[in-house]
């Protein structure tokens, strides 16, 4: 960023002893302060959506296992209170137990296909370290260009060209294998199995 | 006897998804958080299977399944893969480096459940 200043204070804009503008770089290079505070402010919102995500897994893991457990302690129960129930003349009370026991049934069913759900977790975790190395290798990049000094030198089409090179380096770097996305789920449906 | 599963995972909520899921099915399950756990882990019990995530700091699931097949208790172990991870190219390592299978997740209880019954009888 470019900034005008002046010689004798009268006029910011002005040189008046060389009688031509007066041009001050104080942002010489793509890394400027804003750049790494936009970098910087990137990664510590992916962080955050990180613990987020975190926490949310982590309670709603807990708030599983405390209703798996109560479920499994009601399918208890209802097994009791049958057994107790079983003199004749209790038929409208076996029917309901019936009915207790078909609920239970269902609830545990639904308890195991939150499993599956319930690793969204992981997978969110994953995509945003994925994302955060991906905002990392751009910035670095960015600093190479800086340190090579060619955006100096030249303000026009190389200099162009060399941020252009570097974003596609950085790019390129993103699809090398070991920089492969390791998730690719479009949604929480079971993944494939193979076996060898 | 309950058969003996040593569970790897760097994410506390999938490993406290597979032991919910193996014990519940009438497994014993160690869990391990890296392949440098597991590893000292497996050395300190006798094992079933190992059922290992790949993306992990420390010691990545590949590595570990590289140096469990270097053990004698370990060489004919079924090692399971459950990863995010389902490239080819990666699928061939691990086939390479040993790998008994390969299961993507989000795994699904029951499947999980009949994959392992399959291999550990």
């Amino acid at each position: 960023m470019a900034e005008m200043q002046a010689a004798d204070g009268e006029n910011s804009n002005y040189d008046y002893a060389t009688h031509k503008p007066v041009v001050i770089e104080q942002d010489e290079g793509l890394c400027t302060a804003e750049a790494d505070e936009y970098f910087m402010n990137i990664k510590g919102e992916l962080g955050q959506v990180d613990r987020l995500v975190s926490d949310a897994v982590n309670n709603l893991v807990i708030n599983f296992k405390y209703i798996s457990k109560l479920t499994k302690s009601h399918h208890d129960m209802v097994l009791a209170i049958e057994k107790m129930a079983a003199p004749e003349g209790s038929k409208p009370i076996l029917e309901l137990l019936e009915k207790q026991m078909i609920i239970a049934d269902k609830i545990e069913q639904e308890l195991e296909m939150a499993i599956t759900s319930l690793q969204f977790g992981d997978l969110v975790a994953q995509l945003l370290a994925h994302t955060a190395g991906q905002v990392e290798a751009l910035n670095v990049e960015l600093q190479h260009i800086d340190r090579k000094g060619v955006w100096k030198e030249d303000a026009g089409k190389n200099a162009l060209g060399a941020i252009q090179n570097g974003i596609s380096k950085a790019a390129e770097i993103a699809k090398t294998k070991s920089k492969k996305k390791p998730v690719v789920q479009q949604g929480m449906q079971m993944g494939d199995i193979e076996l060898f | 006897m309950a058969k003996t599963i040593l569970a790897v995972d760097d994410s506390a909520s999938i490993r406290q998804m597979v032991a919910f899921t193996l014990k519940g099915a009438g497994y014993e399950v160690i869990q391990a958080v890296d392949g440098q756990d597991a590893l000292d882990k497996a050395n300190d019990h006798q094992v079933n299977l190992v059922l290992t995530d790949i993306n992990m700091p420390r010691m990545d699931g590949l590595k570990l399944l590289e140096l469990l097949r270097k053990l004698a208790h370990y060489k004919n172990i079924p090692i399971l893969i459950l990863t995010t991870e389902s490239g080819d190219e990666i699928k061939a390592k691990g086939r390479a480096a040993g790998a008994t299978g390969w299961m993507v997740k989000p795994f699904d209880p029951k499947r999980l459940l009949e994959v392992i019954g399959k291999v550990i009888g």
